[in-house]
């Protein structure tokens, strides 16, 4: 074998050696999990695949997106490898042709996109943030866990496995334009006189369903409603960074990003 | 068997379907007069008539009783997904098709006649229905194929090719038949392959001409493409178009350039991608063209149906043309001369344009290009309206559409051109997140483009859904949330609605069978019917 082939060889080692693999990475994959290898792979993906997947894999109009709330059908190190190198038959991702070094930083890029929560290691004191959740934060005003909590907002008993610690922290700090589908908040005035405020959980031109702030379902034919108002934001406040200690804050994102169902998958 | 088979064959072919014609008329034989002015019962064309107005005579279900509207039957067709056929009814019978396949129904039963599918089924793609000429139901093939059936019977008759499936192309419009002609199109313009409007011979499926959606050198309108840009320009002509029998103009809708959203390798017009072109029935040349979208770079196909009415026109009876553009404007043309009469958005948030000029073309507003990190644009690319058919109601002299308000990002990126049907747009867009799209049933003034009324259809943001008018004064309207809706046609006040359970996204049909007049709309993986009960339509 030539200069060039141990060359890398001995670099392949290095990196190794240097990278911090996960046990959540597969063997096959040369390159570790490091955040260079993170920032190269995103690099090369949004050179070559931003055509079907968008810029960082947001989605595009004709491939979906890399680290959507979705189920996967691939996720192993290999078999995302092999969609990219092969393609996948009977769909419109074509084999890439790209090296394979190439493709493996990509595969690594995904893998941290999608991590959630649970699978980082999170400073903070999960005790205190769980009083922080129920105390100060009030967040149990609209959210369960295991069964406690209020109904105007989503379960966050799997909380940690179902969203990236980046998604958590959004939800805790950024204002989005609009409320989720499901979660709008809404007041109804009905013909007989009652006013019951809660969230829409489904509505058309001809019937509206709803949950009030009594934690109860409320299901209106439209012509039972008199008047209805809407709220263009969510009820969820996105200020916790400021009405929260720098402590109180970390402990309760150490307490979110434990919020699961399942163990860790290095547990 | 293919096309390319001998002169013998062909004219054996002729033979048989002859000897079937001569029988004589038989139920459910189309005659082009009967095209030409179908009877109030049957809905011949994917538009209903030639000028695809999508008005029904019919008014046995009006405003009085249309809240006792029930559902008649349902079909559902095995292995379907989402629908998009149009139904075609003859005499009772209903034709309907999906992907490779088509549906033979008793229209006052939903029951199944015959069926027929494509062995093999070489691909899979998109199909929105059929046509219909004397004994024969025809359909174009997701690999590309016209194929011609015994209406009686379901057996295929003959086969010929559009365009090679090898290619990428597909073709998934509802074929047209004029006189004699069945007119077909390709789908494809996404991957760079470009299109073209086929006539085949309705009998022996012989090609009889061929217009290019994209000029070759030497032909005008080539100029308009910089360097070789031409040869991977796109232009598909994936939807039907309408007829003009006494200008013997056919009038179509053509695609987006490629690649879409990257206009740096096609600098140019880009001729006639984004246009409508008038072609002569007989011989596929090309009368006129008015281009919608110069230059495109957000994948704003016109392939909308344009629909044809005479009306007057500031004091004067003139044969008008007026098209709904994905791009947000409404135009008004002379279809005698493609002269531009007057064009205005209809749609509120629109920011790629200023306005129109004189001749009708975009005033463009510079910042609004795709790029890599992405550029906001209203519409966005799926359009202020789309592939769902529009309608005309001569009683209100309104137009209707499905519109949608709303803004995309549009990103950029460089694409090379890869021959086999590979994509070649260049990337692509998504939703707005300040700006949701919402869809709306408008109804504009015919000439003027001023907006009648509007019906929001709350909870819905995708397109698909089209719309039927009635001479019993009401529009049906179709939505992502599977409503199936009457609208008064003079208010747009709800009238009525169902829930058919599962997304709507095609254009409903009304026809009537012994006297009790249907409506009928595909739903998900179900053909529903609807009609007033016995007792109620006296």
């Amino acid at each position: 074998m030539d200069w060039r082939d141990s060359l890398v060889k001995s670099c392949v080692y290095v990196v190794l050696l240097l990278a911090l693999s996960t046990s959540a990475l597969g063997a096959d994959n040369p390159f570790g999990s490091g955040p260079e290898v993170i920032a190269e792979g995103h690099a090369l993906f949004n050179k070559l695949c931003t055509v079907c997947h968008g810029v960082d894999g947001v989605a595009g109009d004709r491939g979906p997106a890399m680290a959507a709330s979705r189920r996967y059908l691939r996720r192993t190190d290999e078999e995302l490898f092999h969609a990219i190198q092969d393609g996948i038959p009977g769909s419109q991702m074509p084999p890439m042709g790209i090296s394979e070094d190439d493709a493996w930083k990509i595969v690594v890029w995904i893998r941290s996109e999608r991590a959630k929560a649970i699978d980082v290691h999170v400073e903070g004191d999960r005790q205190q943030g769980s009083e922080v959740f129920w105390g100060k934060a009030d967040c149990g005003r609209c959210h369960v866990v295991r069964g406690r909590g209020g109904l105007l907002g989503p379960d966050l008993t799997n909380l940690g496995a179902r969203m990236s610690l980046k998604q958590i922290r959004e939800a805790l700090t950024v204002e989005k334009p609009h409320p989720p589908f499901g979660f709008r908040p809404v007041t109804v005035k009905t013909k007989d006189g009652r006013t019951i405020s809660g969230v829409s959980k489904n509505e058309h031109n001809f019937s509206l369903q709803m949950i009030g702030d009594d934690d109860r379902l409320h299901l209106f034919a439209r012509d039972e409603i008199d008047e209805i108002t809407y709220a263009d934001k969510s009820l969820m406040p996105t200020d916790y960074n400021e009405r929260l200690s720098a402590a109180e804050y970390q402990n309760l994102m150490a307490f979110l990003s434990c919020l699961s169902l399942r163990g860790r998958d290095s547990e | 068997m293919s096309k390319d088979t001998s002169g013998l064959v062909r004219a054996l072919r002729l033979l048989i379907v002859t000897g079937m014609l001569s029988v004589g008329l038989s139920a459910g034989e189309v005659t082009y007069e009967q095209l030409l002015d179908p009877p109030p019962e049957n809905w011949l064309t994917y538009g209903r008539t030639y000028d695809s107005q999508r008005h029904s005579p019919l008014d046995q279900v009006n405003k009085e009783n249309v809240g006792q509207l029930a559902p008649a039957w349902i079909f559902p067709m095995p292995g379907a997904r989402r629908l998009e056929s149009v139904p075609i009814v003859v005499d009772g019978v209903m034709y309907v098709s999906q992907p490779n396949e088509v549906y033979a129904l008793d229209a006052r039963a939903g029951r199944r006649i015959w069926s027929w599918r494509r062995e093999p089924a070489r691909q899979r793609g998109n199909n929105r229905g059929v046509a219909v000429l004397g004994n024969l139901v025809y359909v174009s093939t997701p690999d590309a194929h016209l194929v011609a059936l015994d209406a009686r019977t379901g057996s295929m008759v003959w086969e010929s090719k559009i365009a090679s499936a090898e290619d990428g192309y597909s073709s998934p419009a509802a074929p047209f038949a004029i006189d004699g002609k069945i007119i077909a199109g390709t789908a494809g313009g996404d991957n760079g392959l470009n299109g073209w409007l086929d006539a085949f011979d309705a009998t022996t499926g012989e090609r009889l001409w061929r217009f290019h959606t994209i000029p070759h050198p030497g032909e005008p309108g080539n100029e308009s493409w910089a360097g070789d840009s031409w040869k991977t320009g796109g232009g598909a002509t994936w939807l039907s178009g309408s007829f003009d029998p006494e200008l013997n103009l056919l009038y179509w809708g053509i695609g987006n350039p490629a690649p879409d959203f990257d206009g740096e390798p096609r600098r140019g017009d880009n001729l006639y991608t984004e246009s409508v072109v008038a072609v002569d029935a007989d011989n596929g040349k090309l009368r006129w063209h008015f281009q919608f979208t110069p230059h495109d770079l957000h994948d704003w196909d016109s392939v909308e149906i344009p629909i044809l009415v005479d009306a007057p026109y500031e004091g004067k009876m003139r044969k008008l043309m007026v098209h709904a553009d994905r791009n947000g404007f409404y135009y008004v043309l002379d279809r005698a001369t493609g002269e531009f009469l007057h064009g205005t958005p209809f749609i509120d948030k629109l920011n790629w344009a200023a306005g129109l000029t004189e001749k009708g073309r975009p005033i463009r507003v510079p910042g609004v290009e795709p790029t890599l990190q992405g550029n906001f644009v209203c519409p966005s690319t799926s359009g202020a309206t789309n592939w769902m058919s529009p309608a005309y109601n001569p009683a209100t002299g309104m137009f209707y559409l499905a519109a949608k308000e709303g803004c995309g990002v549009s990103y950029k990126a460089k694409q090379e051109f890869r021959p086999g049907g590979f994509n070649y747009a260049a990337t692509g867009y998504t939703e707005s997140q300040e700006f949701p799209w919402q869809m709306f049933v408008r109804a504009l003034n015919l000439t003027t483009g001023e907006r009648k009324w509007e019906y929001k259809q709350v909870n819905s943001r995708a397109y698909g859904a089209g719309l039927v008018s009635t001479a019993g004064g009401l529009i049906f309207a179709g939505d992502d949330q599977g409503f199936f809706t009457a609208l008064d046609a003079e208010s747009g006040e709800p009238l009525w609605h169902f829930n058919t359970g599962t997304r709507i996204s095609a254009s409903p049909i009304s026809y009537a069978v012994n006297g009790r007049q249907y409506l009928a709309v595909s739903s998900g993986v179900n053909v529903v019917a609807f009609a007033l009960p016995p007792a109620a339509k006296d």
